[in-house]
This record gives structure tokens, sequence and C-alpha cells, in this order.
């Protein structure tokens, strides 16, 4: 009874019962009823509770109240702004090697969706996961905002004060005593700066170092051609494809552009289409790439140098031979490998000279990029399926040998000045040099990074570095294209960058800012590559993308240097012996976070990885059978102990396709410092990772901790088991039943359980999904999520089954072989279907269907019943259980979409086939006084694709590209035998195996 | 035996009036709290300027779109930017006590805080420049706002008001010309020709969910 009383005042009466009974008692209000007996007790009780309530609600009106809004117009309305419709600015920014170039929308002076620029090459519109995450990147609310000396905050001014009295010292030395240290650029206004550094300070020395990057690229062309030069594939035009080690869909460079031209080798209009590709995956890990191949080796990484060679030698056989070095292969046995591997494979490329391919891949060898671009060169392939380009950066140093080399350097204290210009070298440079020991015997270093992480906390001075979107900067692609990358958005935390970091060592305070300013200075670059004036500038800055510079490109022409082919693959290290005992352990790029910069991305740590399905962590990836064999099961946590005695610890995961004897480690995770997502995600990985051996080494040995570590996976079930959802057939069983889709479900299309609509007026909407396309990269899952305000829950939610990603990538399993399984991608999101089950259930009519076909939700009418979430059969309906978007910083706030509502708890969200998106074309279609045609309307998931696997539009209009793709014989509807009639088709996937090495 | 004391005869009663009196309490709290004196018709709240649209549109005859002027383009019609009234009150009664806080804006940069009077609820998203080639004018919403010295809301903009012309707009449309005019009345004549330009104009304003709430 007290406690009631107690309850109804205030948390401190709560705290202290016996005052609060005393201040209740010797309130006047009901001091004349306190001599009464019992029944005045009751009513005092009554009348305190009573007047509680009233005032407790009082207050809350009173201070809760709606308050009355504000509007602030302008006072100086700018010219390009009409407020309320978003601007679009080209850019551009990089991902490993390649530049893609980006049209970033831009709402109210903030940049809010990312899309690829179809005019740049390195992109054709395309995108991947990490340019659609760019944006939460850049709104991270823990990026460092102010320069800090020894973890004390400072201004810029004391920065560039600092860096005055820097340029002077160095520039009377000659720069001795200066290290520069910056990742491999593609910037020619960096590269320019850098040479003119470097010219004036002669005694400095300049280093380039990331860790996962494609030096064994340039090392492998310098080898085969006596020069540097970068691999550039043309996948269109490939019928069949090697790729060795290389997962050229996801994480290589350049996988923008060639999921573009994968997806168009192996696109079939029909069955009497053209041949579609064949691609030839051998790898130790089941990447993207080998989850598309049509058939998959698993070998671990130390043997793929000999089975290239074996490859080599079967080619050789077939009568395509490779100079002096034929007698260098051997014969074409490796013991352990189906002799179909190199036999049939190498009659396959033979069968196809001038159009085929094949790739070596990052984590390779100098020697087996010299082996393929040499097998490449015998089958006639250069300047039809690869061509070969100049780099930017021709100096650019192998990045291993030369960290290495500062380590040491600065561990002997040659160095007195270290600047550090992005890169994190504390938590990535290899284990044996030693880095971050080093760096305490340099007396000056400076970091330049957008967190204040490993490097930047133990580096004297931290500078914030601004991001590509909020900086100018310039980038060329592989092929020459020159881009400019521009600014959408003020310096959030007034950041630096590289270039003005490099200009203020160049030139004194004292002189033209044009030589500081590094919008002048990219102009002056940009003028070199031709935009010359004032118009040819603006243009530049249009368009997104200059004219391609094809002077870089080198056709054919090239000699191979077979001395030095063969001495490099005489000296290549035999394969070690592979045990329980002594297991491989491979160096990975993670699929979604690259080498680690990405790791306080929240978007990108929910989304499920590709291929293991896992969110906010990483695992070590185990075969099947040598998980048997060792008795490790996914979730337990190990020790890994290399042959130099360091170790790790982490969780690991049993991986249908992981090589057996060789252990696949994500990079980039288990950070120490970058932000609150990055800190106890995952297990770093990079101390076990030495310069002598950073992509892959034997000889590591696992034990078993004995504990366990929960991991959050988002689809756990990982076959079909027999159900007809993601179709697909060979080709021959194409040939043969063009209709494979519709034949998968057992009745394709039952009677309408309901009174059908009229559909008879408007735009009705429709999608088509090509599973032959789809890669599986999942940049439209990321593009959905920045497009439509989509939360992150966290990974104890996503534990729970509460993701809330509208558009997921189901990933299955197919086949017997737990080691060498055929696995197959399917985006599902909501079908829009006409006779949708969700509406019928929804107690509060929250959820309806719209005259132009699709399923139309009102978030403010959902009061979370969910009872249309459990009769969905596709299960792509999302509830928010918590309030996702409480507590957001400011700055986070803004990577919101302006035209999408944000959902509070207690609603039910899904794809709306982005109905802000087709209701601005229909808007303005009708402003301008036409009919809406086909492209007005372009989904994010749509424009995201790299692979062109999307296509949406109106399926009245039979001309539109949607309703012919929904046309394709191998076209089917989702368990359309539940007679929902999806909006959505399928187009199945086509497998094309080579039939000498079938059954 | 008794069970109970004799003291909770009054319990009945005492909770009749207490839960008959929370519940009363409740509600007109929660009525009190969803009616906001400013989504009422007739809210006319003080501006910082005290404009007038009688003497500039009313007297003067400056055109809506002269100031509002994005509303052919944007889903919002704009406030002007202190910019546009300088355009005249640089010269027109530049020392008018009346239009201090204007010329501070002016030479600080600071907007104007204008209080809003037409407000929308965030989850529905109007779109003015679509209403505008369908035939909307301007007082069909806003009412007689050239004859008000403040602007008064005049139309409850609640979904349902939006939903009785959407489900028959031919007698809320006006000819292209007449939009901005505030003045103009329907005749027999031009009911007829609002019947036409309905199905003309391919005016068909939506009824479903997502037309409005995305």
């Amino acid at each position: 009874m007290t406690n009631d009383r107690v309850f109804w005042r205030s948390l401190e009466a709560k705290a202290q019962p016996e005052q609060a009974r005393e201040r209740a008692t010797g309130s006047d209000v009901v001091k004349q009823s306190i001599d009464a007996p019992g029944l005045i007790r009751l009513r005092r009780r009554q009348f305190l509770s009573l007047s509680g309530a009233i005032s407790a609600l009082v207050g809350i009106g009173c201070s809760i109240r709606r308050p009355v809004e504000k509007i602030m117009p302008y006072t100086e309305m700018p010219a390009d702004v009409t407020v309320g419709v978003p601007s679009h600015y080209a850019s551009v920014l990089t991902r490993r090697g390649e530049a893609l170039g980006v049209v970033v929308q831009s709402s109210e002076g903030r940049p809010t969706k990312v899309e690829g620029n179809p005019e740049h090459p390195g992109s054709a519109g395309g995108t991947d996961l990490q340019a659609q995450a760019a944006l939460l990147d850049l709104y991270d609310s823990e990026r460092a905002r102010t320069p800090t000396l020894q973890g004390a905050p400072r201004t810029y001014a004391e920065v560039d004060a600092v860096l005055a009295e820097l340029a002077g010292q160095l520039a009377a030395s000659g720069g001795a005593g200066l290290r520069v240290l910056s990742e491999p650029s593609l910037s020619p206004t960096f590269v320019r700066l850098r040479a003119a550094l470097a010219a004036k300070l002669p005694n400095a020395v300049f280093h380039t170092y990331a860790p996962v990057s494609d030096s064994n690229e340039r090392a492998g062309t310098q080898l085969a051609f006596g020069r540097p030069l970068l691999v550039q594939h043309r996948l269109a035009g490939a019928q069949v494809i090697v790729a060795l080690d290389s997962d050229f869909l996801m994480t290589e460079t350049g996988s923008v552009e060639a999921a573009r031209g994968f997806a168009n080798g192996r696109h079939m209009d029909s069955a009497a289409g053209k041949q579609p590709n064949r691609l030839y995956a051998v790898e130790p890990t089941l990447s993207v790439t080998g989850s598309n191949a049509d058939h998959r080796l698993s070998l671990p990484a130390q043997s793929i140098a000999a089975y290239a060679k074996a490859l080599a030698a079967a080619l050789v056989g077939q009568g395509i031979s490779l100079g002096a070095l034929d007698s260098e292969l051997g014969r074409p046995e490796l013991a352990g490998v189906a002799s179909p591997w190199t036999l049939a494979v190498a009659r396959d490329l033979a069968e196809h000279r001038g159009a085929s391919l094949v790739i070596a891949g990052s984590r390779q060898p100098a020697a087996v990029h010299a082996l393929a671009h040499a097998m490449n060169s015998a089958l006639g392939n250069v300047g039809r399926t690869v061509v070969y380009v100049t780099p930017v950066d021709a100096e650019e140093p192998l990045h291993f040998p030369d960290i290495a080399s500062l380590a040491r350097d600065m561990a002997a204290g040659k160095v007195q000045t270290l600047l550090v210009l992005g890169g994190n070298p504390v938590l990535d440079a290899p284990a044996d040099v030693q880095f971050k020991e080093a760096l305490a015997k340099v007396p000056l270093s400076l970091c330049l990074s957008g967190w204040r992480h490993e490097t930047g906390e133990l580096c004297t001075w931290h500078v914030p570095q601004a991001h590509a979107l909020e900086s100018w900067g310039d980038q060329v692609s592989r092929i020459g294209a020159y881009s400019v990358q521009q600014p959408l958005i003020s310096p959030l935390f007034k950041g630096r960058s590289d270039t003005s970091l490099l200009a203020a060592l160049l030139a004194p305070a004292a002189s033209a800012v044009s030589e500081r300013d590094p919008y002048l200075l990219v102009k002056a670059t940009a003028a070199m590559h031709g935009a010359d004036d004032e118009r040819r500038w603006q243009r530049l800055l249009q368009r997104g993308v200059g004219p391609r510079n094809v002077s870089q490109i080198t056709l054919g022409g090239l000699s191979l240097q077979t001395a030095a082919i063969q001495s490099a693959l005489r000296a290549l290290p035999e394969a070690a012996q592979l045990g329980l005992d002594s297991l491989e352990v491979v160096f990975l790029a993670d699929n979604k976070l690259l080498d680690g910069r990405h790791a306080n991305n929240a978007w990108l740590q929910e989304l499920p990885d590709p291929i293991t399905r896992i969110t906010w962590d990483n695992a070590a990836l185990i075969a099947p059978s040598t998980a048997q064999a060792l008795g490790v099961a996914s979730g337990d946590m190990l020790r890994l102990t290399s042959s130099d005695a360091r170790s790790i610890e982490i969780v690991a995961w049993v991986q249908p396709g992981q090589a057996p004897g060789s252990i696949g480690l994500p990079l980039g995770w288990g950070r120490k410092r970058g932000g609150k997502h990055a800190l106890g995600a995952g297990f770093d990985v990079y101390p076990l990772r030495t310069s002598g051996a950073p992509h892959f080494t034997a000889g590591v040995k696992l034990a078993k901790l004995g504990t366990r570590y929960p991991l959050s996976q988002t689809q756990e079930h990982d076959v079909m088991e027999g159900r007809p959802i993601a179709l697909d057939a060979t080709l021959d069983a194409y040939r043969e039943h063009p209709n494979f889709g519709q034949r998968g479900s057992p009745d394709p299309s039952p009677p309408p359980l309901w009174k059908t609509q009229d559909y008879s007026q408007g735009p009705q909407w429709g999608m088509a999904i090509d599973l032959n396309r789809c890669v599986g990269c999942s940049a439209c899952v990321i593009a959905c999520q920045s497009e439509n305000n989509i939360p992150v829950v966290g990974k104890d939610q996503v534990a729970r089954g509460r993701a809330m990603a509208w558009l997921r990538i189901d990933r299955y399993y197919v086949g017997d072989d737990a080691d060498q399984p055929e696995v197959a991608f399917q985006p599902v999101s909501c079908q829009h279907c006409e006779q949708a089950p969700c509406e019928n259930v929804c107690p509060v009519n929250a959820t309806s269907h719209s005259p132009e076909g699709l399923n139309d939700i009102a978030y403010n009418r959902c009061i979370g019943t969910r009872y249309c979430m459990n009769n969905c059969p596709y299960k792509v309906r999302r509830f928010n259980f918590l309030n996702n978007n409480l507590d957001i910083p400011e700055t986070q706030k803004m990577v919101h979409n302006p035209d999408v509502t944000l959902r509070f708890r207690g609603v039910v969200e899904k794809c709306t086939y982005c109905v802000q998106r087709i209701q601005s074309s229909k808007i303005a279609a009708k402003r301008e006084g036409r009919e809406l045609k086909d492209g007005d309307v372009v989904t994010a998931c749509q424009q995201a694709c790299p692979a062109e696997a999307i296509t949406f539009g109106d399926i009245r209009d039979a001309t539109s590209a949607v309703s012919r793709a929904r046309e394709v014989d191998r076209n089917y509807a989702l368990l359309a035998e539940v007679g929902t009639r999806p909006r959505t088709r399928f187009l199945g996937k086509v497998r094309n195996p080579n039939p000498e090495m079938v059954g | 035996m008794q069970l109970f004391r004799r003291s909770l005869n009054h319990l009945p009663l005492a909770l009749v009036v207490g839960v008959g009196g929370l519940g009363a309490a409740l509600t007109v709290g929660i009525w009190y709290y969803f009616s906001p004196r400013n989504l009422q018709v007739g809210y006319t709240p003080k501006q910082p300027i005290p404009y007038s649209h009688k003497l500039h549109v009313g007297e003067l005859g400056l055109d809506c779109r002269y100031c509002h002027s994005n509303v052919e383009r944007s889903p919002e019609a704009m406030i002007p930017p202190t910019q546009t009234c300088m355009g005249c009150h640089a010269v027109v009664r530049p020392d008018s006590p009346r239009l201090a806080a204007l010329r501070d804006s002016w030479k600080s940069g600071n907007p104007v805080p204008w209080v809003r009077v037409h407000k929308l609820p965030e989850h529905a998203y109007f779109d003015h420049s679509v209403h505008l080639p369908a035939g909307v004018g301007c007082a069909t919403c806003h009412g007689r706002i050239d004859q008000m010295d403040e602007v008064r809301l005049e139309m409850p903009l609640a979904m349902g008001w939006c939903l009785e012309c959407h489900r028959d707009p031919g007698p809320h449309l006006r000819p292209q010309t007449e939009l901005t005019n505030m003045s103009w009345k329907r005749d027999e004549a031009s009911t007829v020709l609002a019947a036409v330009s309905v199905a003309a104009a391919g005016v068909r304003p939506p009824e479903h969910c997502t037309g409005c709430h995305r």
C-alpha cells in the first residue's frame, strides 16, 4: 500500500518510502481527513492517486505538447537549389586499385544516396557494397573531430604551424630523416605532388603500403614483361574463364566492371540464345566468384602454383606453345587433382583462343601471375579479353618489402619524421616488422586518417582526414579515364586531405593559394588531362569523367620474358605437406570490410557475409572434412599458432567448399580502436601475417580452447530440400526444357483465391530478377538500406531473427559433397503478390493493394499484430521490435533519405518497390505533362546492381524491358503453387558444365 | 463471520468514482494532447514580421508564385527567402519600424523564423507541384489568403478532407489560368469545363495509401 502511494509521486519517493509517507500526510489538502477512521484513509488514498494521475497527465501535456513549428527559409537563396528536389553530383570513389565513378544524390545540401555513374567505365552505372556504404562512413559520428597532439586536442592552425616549421626544416636538410608512408594512389594530383616533393627533398624516402593490394599483379607483369603494368580484363568477350585463386567478382580490383562483363557474357535471352560463358574457379576458400563457377576446385592456396603449371603443361599438350617455358612445365599430372581439371580445362581453353581468359588472384605469387600472362599470350587473348595498362603511379614499390624496410629504419633510429597519409600500419603491417615498436622510436610522427585508430593514437600528431565525399581530389581509372572527386558537403569535421598535407610541405605558407588549395591543385591536374578551360572543366565536373586516355592501354606487342619467368617458377617453394597438425592459413580480404577500413560501418557489419551469412563477426573457415577430423564444430573457439610461434584466437566456422587442410582467415576484424562497431566485432588475424608469407602460410597448428562463441547468422538453413526456390538447370537441360522454371513448381498457376483487382488503369509495376546474372555481391542490399532508411539492430537482435533488411540474398548449397558444393544465390524481397496473403489478415487494414499492383503499407496504421508477417510465404516482412532509431548521433541522422518515413517501434515494414521513386517519377511526368516511359523509374536495388540482374518497370507496356525479361522462357514465380501471383519473376540460373567433366 | 471489513463497504462506490474519474481524466488528457491549437481551423499565429497578404496580394496584386516560387517545381511551395522581400523593401519603405526584423535578417544572414500555419504530419508526403497541373487552385486549400492580414488555417487539412477531393476531384478544379486567382468562382459553364478537364488531363488522384504515405 505504501509503495503504491510512493510510485505515483516521484522516483525519489520510491527510493525513500518512509519520507514519502510523511510528505504525503503532511499535505494541506488532506490534513482535515487525517483524524477520520478507516473510511477516510481509503478516500485519501484514492484522492492522492487521482491527483497524482491528473498532475502527471497535465504535466505530460504541458511539457511535451506538440510544439509550434517554425519555418526557416534562406536569407539568400542559392541559385542551383530547389528546396524539396534533390540534386545530383558526379564524383568518384576508390576501392582497392580501381576508381568507381559515382553520382551522389544531394538533398538540401547533404549527400543521401550513392549511385553508379553510367558514363564511367569503372562502374558503368553499377556500384559495390563499399560505395553504397560510403555514406555511413562519411556521417560516422566517431570520426576524429579535432587534431590531437599526444592525445590532447589542438587546432588546425597549430597543425599548419607545425607543418610550416617542418617544411622549413626539411627544405634546409633536403628531407633527411623524412619518411612518407601512403596508400597506393590512383590520384594524379597526389602522385605529381609527391613527385614534386621527392624532387625538392631528395633525401626523403616515400613508401607505399596497403595490406590488400595489387602488388603481386605488378610484380607479375614486371616479371612477365619487364615493366610493371596493370591487368585489365574484358570479361564480356571471354567464353572460358579460369580463375586461379581470384575473387574477381567480389573482392579483387575492378569487381564492378568484372561483374558487368561476366553477367553480359553469361546472359541468355532464350534457350536458343548465344552460348554463355564458362567459369572454372580454383581456390582455397569458397568465394563469391567460386559460387558462380560452373566448375570449382578447392585447393590449398600453396598448391595453386602447381596447378597453374599443370594447366599450362596441359595447354602445351593441346598444342598451345608457351615458347621456352614448355620444357619448364613438365607433365600435367598433379597429385590430388583429377585429370579433367587439367586436361579438360586446357582443351576448353584451347578451343577458345582469343575468347578465353586466365586470371591470377592477388594472393598468388608473381610467378603464377606471369604464368597466367604467358598462357593468355599463347592463347591469343591479349588485346581481346585482356589488355595491359600503364599505372598512374609507375614507381610504386612492392608493398611488403617496402614496409619491412621502413620499419627496420624506424627501429634503427634513422627516421626523424614519419608521415602516415591514410592507412593503418600499426594494425595491418605484417606482424614480424613490428611496426608498433618501431613507431615508438620515431621522434615526430603525424597520422592522417578519418578515425583516431590504432596508428593515430600512437603517432605524435593525429590529423582528421576528410572523407572522399567531402573533399576535392581526382582519380584515374585503370584504363585511363580521369575523374574529379568533388565534395558533396563541406567537411563535417574540418578534415584535411592527403594532397593538402603534401602541398603544405611543398609550398611554404607564403606561396600562392593555387599551390595549397586542393580545389585549385585538382583543377590544375585536370587541365593536364584535357580540361584546360572553364567550359571543359565544368563539363568534366558535370559528366564525372573525362575522355579516356587510351595511350595508357597496351593491346599487344609485349614480349614475354620467358627466362625470368622460368627462374621464378623454379624458385617457387615446394608445397608444404599439410596435415591435421600442420595446416595452411589463407589471409582473405573480407567480403565486406576488405582490409578492415570499414570496420565501424554498421551497415556492412550487419550485412550477412555473402558466403557464411554471419553478421558482426568473422570466423576461421574450416573445411567440413578437416573440422570433423579435428573435432571442431562451428562456434568453437580456437587458437591458431604459426610455425614462428605467433598465435591468434578465433572462432571456428565449418565452411563447405573450403579446401581441406586450409583455413580461411578474413582480415580486418577484431579492431581495438576505430569506433564502437569496430570494437569487439570479430577477431584480429593480422598478428599471424608475416611479410615473408603475407597471403598464405603453412605449418599452423590448431588447438581448441574449449570455449564457445556465439555467432549471429541470418540464414541457418542452407538447403532448399527439393523445393522449387532458386531454380537452375544445366545448359543442355535448359535447351531441352526451356521453361524449366515453370516445371519446377508443382502447379505454377492455381486459380485466384480472392477477387482479382482491376489492373487495367495506369502503370502496373513488376520486377524481373535474373539469377543467371546475379553474382551474389549484396550491393543491392546495402543500396536498399541506404535508400529506405533501414535501421541497424545489432548482433544480439540479429541472433533473434530480427534483422531488418528488406532485401535479402539467400545462399543455398546444392549437391551432396560438403567439400565441393554448388552454390545458388537468390535475392528475395517483397514479391508484391496480386493475391497477397498478408493483406487480408491485417486487423487494421494497414496493408492494402494499390491499383498499380503494389502492396502498400501505411506505417501509421500498423499496430504491430504481425499477422501479416506470419502469413507471408516468403517471409519478407520485417518488424521493428525495438525503437531502432533511438539515440542516433546527430551527424548520423543526416544519412537518412528524406523521402522515406522513419519507422518507429511496433511497425511492420517491407520492400515497397521504391514507391518514393515511383511517386517522384510520376509527379515529374505529370509536371511535364507527359506519360511515364520505360526507364523513368529505377529502384535502388536495380540501380546498384553491377551485373544488371534486376529489371523493373511497367508490365502493362509490352515493350518495356521488364515485360521482355518476364517473357524469357526460363522465368518463374517463386512458390507459384501457393497462388500468390507475385509481381516479381525470377529467371532461372543456367549452369554451363563442361561435358567432359560431368559425372 | 464477516469475510470483509466493514470499511470496505464503500469500496465499490469509491472504485466507480475513482475509475470513472481516472477514465475521464485520461480521455480529457489524450483529447487535449491530440488537439493542439496549431492544427485547428482558425489557427492564426503571431508571425515575427507582420506581413499582410491582404496588402501585398489583395491590394498590390502580387501573384502567389512571385514569392512561393517552387510551387510548380517542388513538393514544397517554399517560404520566400529574405532576398525576395528585400527585392522591393530595399527601396520601398526602407526605414519602416515594422520591417526591422527583416532588415536584421538580411544584414545578419539569420533566417526570419516564420511560424508554420499549414502543417501536415511527417508521414504524409504532400507534393505541391503535382496539384497545379491537375488544376487545384491555391485558394482551394489555403482559403482566401488575399483577404487575410494574418494567415489563418482555413481548411482542416485532415486526411479525410483530402480524400473528399481525391475521390471526386471535378468540383474542386479550376482552369490552369485561374490557379492563383483567389476570387475565381465556379459557374455553370466551368462545371462542364472541369468535368471535361478531369478526364482529358488524366487527373488521377491517388486513393491508395502509398499515394501520400511512403
